[in-house]
């Protein structure tokens, strides 16, 4: 536990008479311009939520609509009608403009699981939580006023608005059914006469800066702007996942970039460096796009393991268990996930290759693991509140567990030969990614939500709302494991009659979701116009930003922060702005404070 | 190299360990629990699959042990350690070394097992023994064709069973294969990936247009009293709008049954000395030599026209009727010197192919005088897949006929080795 | 991105009364504890855009060295087509620039103003120099020559199938360093025109410096680009 005096070169002026930083200054053009214009990483956090969540929304749709497409087989049914004539009947196809060709049903779908996929990836989960939560919370849990680069901030902010405007416009257009691994020579040369799969790809290429530049940011403000008497290992472990998942960000973004810029000059110009007509390479694509997109799974992990880490301890009301091991872990992920792209690619790669990555594969499973011991360990004598935070997060224990655990036969080569490309691999990416990711997400939300906009939400159909989307998304997505064990390919607008029935399981399943996640929608808007007050610090955290506001001044803290205690240390502090029969400490004198170490 | 180095890591036990290898009895039918049904219907009815199986439940109860133990933890510490208002928690250790250690080593040696496992199956879904039949193996945009190791297509187009309407009831191709035979594939695409997925036999390898890939699988053998077996072959690489529709089915006969269908069906514009040359070789070559060399039975240089003697001290002359005689009822006239072990071909050859061997024995003889040539026999390499892309604008071209991306695959041996899988 | 504060009209209490040069009351960014933390964090910055350059770049390395194993009669025919002479001339032009905006940073450093602009003009000048040869003595030529990338390949004596993959690269990788001539370019040409109104000096030259590694990067890339595509045979 540090304490230092404050040292004699800080500035001292406060920021005593300043309003929340919602407060609008000057008529409703004014505020739309200063929040146009702002470079307060608070208003930027703020309109990166909106924006994340509405992509979520549309690419959310979208999967409804492939769910739909998937509910019955494509039947063709062709019966004599009284006149001799025969007529052909297309049933079980949810995009039918011409009974006769299943083929421009197909197209159809196609585009829709692209679309989905292409949208959630690159313009969802990876700014969700770093670009929103990231944004607004990483200078307030470090005591400081802002990002480090605040102007490069609101840049990456318009870089992104731009890169998805072009996402949409390519959409409205027609979209590519490209898939979002845009595998050549497929992607080079589908669509050849449009220009929808150029702009698509140029989305995510220019997405990709966005995503390089909040990176950046993020490192150079966790390396220079953290309070004094914050160390290290003071940090929130929060922080220590963002700043992990920056240095991803930034060391595997620009090889995406250059690879989807060489597929654009591909398309263009047909140079043919991914051609194999011209002696190109299509394998020399996959390496280069898994090289960033496996890593880039991590990027969308690490910050809901943030999150999770904080709600635990917080919610819990106990110092998180093995602080060093988490915090490391997450470098941990972040070094190794460099090192196991091929597992991808084992159906298409040499023996040699494969068994390497395979072996590495494994050996990125560890460090998850670490984690999700330390959290089991937090709850051990702890004070457990089962808010929906809580909730979520004990949510996200249980579905990502199984989504990690799916990983490893899909690491295994012998079973992923059988596996890949199966709905198996749907199933294992969506309980990481949406019951992982999201889920963390959406509890980091109803977490931090008092403190962005000051007000609490309904608790009551906030857990209801829980409870339908933990339901609904086990019952979408546990079927799809045994469609893929069973032999079921993915990206198949048709399928055999022998899925039927767990296909049907699953939609309904996500009729379920999509019913939870517009509960949580309608809760929140209820609860910004109609929720009431809350107070500074509502669960009783230890962190920094529950010192300040909620929501905060325009500069986050009335006088700059000075650490005096350990993220963690309910059992021997107060929280800020609460009292001691709310949040009590244990009565007798904890044990002598273990080494440093120990946070 | 990498499998001598196994062989001394993983001693070959370690795979008859995995449970449960035994998924389905001699039946076909599971004898395995629940979960296996789920997981894998019918259940696997090769070796190679069954191992597949037998590692994947074994990761399968590696996970819900950890699941399950974290689970109760989860739920029993929630329920006891709920807040209560005013109750402070009670203080404990914030870390512990030991524990660190603990839950970081012990899993990972437990997944350095199932690594080796997972490599171990691998292998023997990579590694084609060499007595296996290969088939060459093209897909396109969408279809995909087989071509048997003598030049043979499969020509049959399957109308699913009744009530199946996959790909609106249309039939979907059909390849033959014989029972309990190794076969290796050797596989490459016209244009687009795609991916030859067999999930009854637990592996697939995606196509290339500009290099060979492939995997090996030993088919099953057939249940007492079942004249074939289908298995599904879904293309599993996505490729476009018929991605979903690009099936086909690969059927599995009796031996006999096989040589019979390729030579009849697939082989039908083959000449008869080419149809013989093959019968032969599929069926003929183990014992007769066609270069005088000798073997279990005799050779069949120089017989046509040429004297015969036999065990019986008679002899005749090797005229079409003897060799028909001595195919069908090989043990009527039986050569001096060889013993009569050879059984009669009554039935596993059809009359075109028994015609075919007489003419190709024929050709063997220096005393024969051949009649003006007939064409016919050499494998387009796909070009009716080339056909099938139509206006399908592509520069892809089949990797067997375009000399360019021949170049390739054989003009680097690095990348040959380490990009190409083996087949 | 951190100097600009500078553009602000010296508050009237930094500025007592008698006119100082702009950079002598610059004030650091309102979040920053103290300038040195702001001006490290500047370079820091910067340091990791071009670590994410190099990266950039390294895949397009990766590129050509697979495929230059795969086809190397291909490349070796097409760096025969290259005009050593231009691609040296090129590389001391790059390497001139980066000594002279090296220079511009010591000007600013030492508050000698004049140097730090004549410096930074022959930088510039250097960057056009390099534009024009790249453009006007190599692209222009083999592009109407027919030697272009790809489908648009058409230069009737080529002795090698695969030298259309061979000017794919040529082109995409020149091109692309080209593209951060132009960037580095347009930042060294943004800092001269601020240096005019006197912004620049002992206390404030984190501008000069980042753009100045900046364009040690487009320097440093060249390096690279130079022998892969005009020396190796
Ligand atoms: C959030 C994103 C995310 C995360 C975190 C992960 C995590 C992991 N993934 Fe996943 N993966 C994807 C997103 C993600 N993946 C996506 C999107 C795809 C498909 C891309 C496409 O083709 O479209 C994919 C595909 C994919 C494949 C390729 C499948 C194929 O196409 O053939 C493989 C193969 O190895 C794999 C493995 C793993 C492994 C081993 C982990 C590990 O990191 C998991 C570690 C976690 C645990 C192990 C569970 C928690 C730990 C415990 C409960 C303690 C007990 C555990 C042990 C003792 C081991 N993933
Ligand atoms: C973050 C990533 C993410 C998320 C969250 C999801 C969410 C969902 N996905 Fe998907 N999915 C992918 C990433 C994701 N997916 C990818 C990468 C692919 C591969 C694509 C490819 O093959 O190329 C894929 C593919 C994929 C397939 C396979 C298609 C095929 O291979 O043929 C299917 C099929 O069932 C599917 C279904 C779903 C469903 C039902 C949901 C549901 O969870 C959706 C629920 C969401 C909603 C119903 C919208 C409601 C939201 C709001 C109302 C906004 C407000 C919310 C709050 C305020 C909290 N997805
Ligand atoms: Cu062929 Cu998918
Ligand atoms: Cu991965």
């Amino acid at each position: 536990m540090t304490t230092i005096d404050r040292p004699a070169d800080l500035p001292t002026h406060d920021h005593h008479d300043e309003g929340s930083y919602l407060t609008p200054r000057g008529g409703m053009w004014a505020t739309i311009w200063q929040w146009a214009s702002t470079v307060d990483h608070k208003k930027i956090g703020v309109m990166y939520l909106f924006a994340v969540l509405f992509m979520f929304f549309l690419g959310g749709v979208a999967a409804l609509a492939v769910r739909m497409e998937l509910l019955e087989p494509v039947r063709q049914i062709s019966n004599t009608l009284a006149d001799g004539t025969v007529e052909t009947v297309v049933t079980g196809q949810l995009f039918t403009y011409d009974p006769e060709n299943i083929a421009a049903g197909n197209n159809v779908y196609n585009r829709l699981f692209s679309l989905h996929g292409i949208i959630m990836t690159f313009m969802f989960i990876v700014p969700s939580i770093p670009a929103s939560l990231g944004n607004f919370f990483l200078p307030l849990l470090l005591g400081a006023k802002d990002v480090a680069f605040p102007r490069l901030n609101l840049l990456s902010w318009y870089i992104y608005v731009v890169g998805s405007l072009f996402g949409v416009a390519a959409i409205v257009v027609g979209g590519a059914d490209t898939g979002w691994t845009f595998y050549t020579p497929y992607s080079t040369t589908t669509d050849a006469e449009h220009w929808r799969v150029f702009f698509i790809v140029l989305a995510a290429f220019v997405l990709g800066f966005s995503s390089i530049l909040t990176g950046l940011n993020f490192i150079v403000t966790t390396h220079k702007l953290r309070a004094p008497g914050m160390g290290w290992f003071d940090m929130p472990l929060l922080v220590w996942a963002l700043y992990s998942t920056s240095i991803i960000q930034v060391l595997a973004t620009p090889v995406i970039g250059v690879t989807l810029l060489l597929l654009m000059i591909e398309r263009l110009l047909h140079i043919g460096i991914f051609d194999p007509g011209m002696g190109g390479d299509p394998l020399l694509y996959q390496h280069f796009f898994w090289f960033y997109s496996h890593p880039v799974v991590y990027v969308m992990i690490l910050p809901g393991m943030g999150l999770i880490s904080e709600m635990l301890a917080v919610h819990a009301r106990k110092h998180i268990f093995g602080y060093r091991a988490i915090a490391f872990s997450s470098i941990g992920i972040a070094a190794v996930s460099f090192m196991v792209w091929g597992h991808h690619m084992f159906t298409s790669m040499g023996e040699l290759a494969a068994t390497l990555f395979s072996a590495l594969t494994f050996l990125v499973a560890i460090p998850t693991a670490v984690k999700v011991f330390n959290w089991t360990a937090t709850l051990y004598k702890g004070s457990i509140a089962l808010n929906t935070p809580m909730l979520y997060t004990l949510g996200f224990l249980f579905t990502f567990s199984i989504g990690g655990l799916t990983g490893l036969p899909l690491g295994a080569l012998a079973t992923d030969l059988h596996l890949h490309d199966s709905y198996f691999v749907v199933a294992h990416f969506h309980y990481v990614m949406m019951g992982g990711t999201v889920i963390a997400f959406i509890g980091g939300i109803h977490h931090y939500w008092p403190k962005m906009f000051g007000r609490m939400y309904s608790e009551k159909w906030a857990i209801i709302g829980f409870v339908l989307v933990f339901v609904g998304f086990n019952v979408t997505f546990f079927t799809q494991f045994f469609l893929g064990t069973q032999g079921m390919p993915r990206r198949y607008a048709t399928y055999v009659d022998e899925f039927t029935l767990l296909h049907q399981i699953s939609t309904y399943g996500s009729w379920i979701l999509a019913a939870g996640l517009f509960l949580h929608l309608f809760v929140f808007v209820h609860s910004l116009v109609a929720g009431r007050p809350a107070p500074p610090n509502p669960w009783g955290g230890l962190t920094l930003e529950w010192e300040a506001e909620s929501p905060p001044i325009e500069h986050n803290f009335h006088k700059e922060p000075v650490v005096r205690h350990g993220p963690y240390e309910f059992d021997k502090v107060v929280p800020p702005h609460c009292s001691e029969e709310d949040f009590p400490l244990p009565e007798q004198a904890p044990p002598p404070p273990a080494p440093k170490v120990v946070k | 190299m990498i499998q001598s180095l196994m062989t001394t890591l993983l001693p070959a036990a370690t795979l008859a360990e995995v449970p449960p290898l035994k998924l389905v009895d001699e039946t076909g039918n599971m004898t395995s629990g629940f979960w296996e049904e789920l997981f894998f219907r019918g259940g696997a009815t090769t070796p190679v699959a069954q191992a597949t199986d037998g590692l994947f439940m074994l990761i399968f109860w590696f996970g819900v042990f950890w699941f399950v133990l974290l689970s109760i933890l989860w739920i029993y510490w929630v329920i006891k350690y709920r807040r209560r208002p005013g109750v402070a928690a009670e203080p404990s250790a914030s870390h512990n070394t030991l524990l660190e250690i603990i839950w970081t080593v012990v899993p990972s040696s437990a997944l350095i097992v199932l690594f080796l496992l997972g490599f171990w199956v691998y292998m023997d879904k990579q590694i084609a023994p060499s007595d296996a039949i290969e088939l060459r193996v093209s897909g396109w945009k969408w279809g995909w064709k087989v071509v048997y190791p003598d030049g043979e297509e499969s020509s049959w187009q399957l109308p699913l069973d009744e009530g199946n309407t996959y790909n609106g009831g249309a039939g979907v191709p059909v390849f033959v294969v014989p029972e309990d035979t190794p076969i290796s594939l050797r596989m490459s695409s016209q244009d687009v990936l795609h991916s030859f997925w067999i999930p009854d036999f637990r592996t697939k390898m995606d196509l290339f247009p500009n290099r060979y890939t492939g995997y090996t699988f030993r088919t099953p053998k057939l249940l007492t009293g079942q004249d074939y077996q289908d298995h599904w072959i879904f293309c599993a690489e996505y490729c476009g709008d018929f991605h979903a529709e690009m099936a086909a089915i690969l059927r599995i006969v009796p031996k006999g049954e096989y040589v019979r269908i390729l030579g009849d069906e697939f082989g039908a514009d083959l000449s008869p000395v080419d149809l013989g040359k093959k019968v032969h070789a599929q069926a003929c070559a183990s014992c007769h030599s066609v270069d005088g060399s000798a073997g279990t039975g005799p050779t069949w240089q120089n017989i046509y026209l040429y004297e015969r003697k036999f065990t019986d001290n008679t002899s005749a002359i090797g005229d079409e009727d003897y060799l028909r005689e001595s195919i069908l009822v090989p043990g009527a006239k039986v050569v001096s010197g060889y013993p009569n072990q050879m059984a009669s071909f009554q039935g596993l050859l059809s009359e075109k192919q028994l015609e075919g061997v007489i003419a190709y024995i024929r050709t063997l003889s220096d005393r024969y005088t051949p009649p003006p040539k007939i064409e016919g026999e050499g494998e387009e390499g796909g070009e009716d897949g080339a056909a099938e892309e139509g206006a399908e604008a592509d520069p892809q071209t089949d990797p067997q006929t375009d000399p360019q991306t021949d170049a390739q695959t054989s003009a680097d041996p690095v990348q040959d080795e380490s990009e190409t899988a083996t087949g | 991105m951190t100097a600009i504060d500078a553009n602000q009209p010296p508050p009237a209490d930094l500025d007592g009364g008698e006119n100082k040069a702009r950079w002598e009351i610059y004030a650091h960014g309102h979040h920053w504890r103290n300038a040195e933390d702001e001006f490290e964090s500047a370079k820091f910055g910067m340091w990791l855009f071009l670590s994410t350059e190099v990266l950039l770049f390294a895949g397009i390395f990766v590129g050509y060295a697979l495929l230059r194993l795969k086809y190397p009669e291909a490349f070796i025919n097409g760096s025969a087509y290259l005009d050593v002479k231009w691609g040296l001339t090129n590389t001391i032009v790059l390497l001139l620039s980066s000594f002279t905006v090296a220079m511009a940073v010591r000007n600013a450093q030492l508050n000698q103003q004049l140097w730090l602009k004549i410096n930074l003009v022959i930088t510039l000048i250097c960057a056009a120099a390099f534009f024009c040869i790249k453009i006007f003595m190599e692209y222009i030529p083999k592009w109407t020559e027919g030697k272009r990338p790809g489908v648009l390949f058409d230069y009737p004596y080529a002795s090698d199938p695969h030298e259309p993959l061979w000017w794919g690269l040529y082109y995409v990788g020149t091109g692309i360093h080209a593209l951060h001539v132009i960037i580095g370019g347009g930042l060294l040409l943004w800092v001269l025109v601020r240096s005019y109104k006197g912004i620049y000096g002992p206390k404030n030259y984190a501008m000069v410096e980042t753009s100045g590694l900046y364009w040690h990067l487009v320097d440093l890339v060249w390096i690279f680009l130079f022998p892969l595509l005009y020396l190796i045979h």
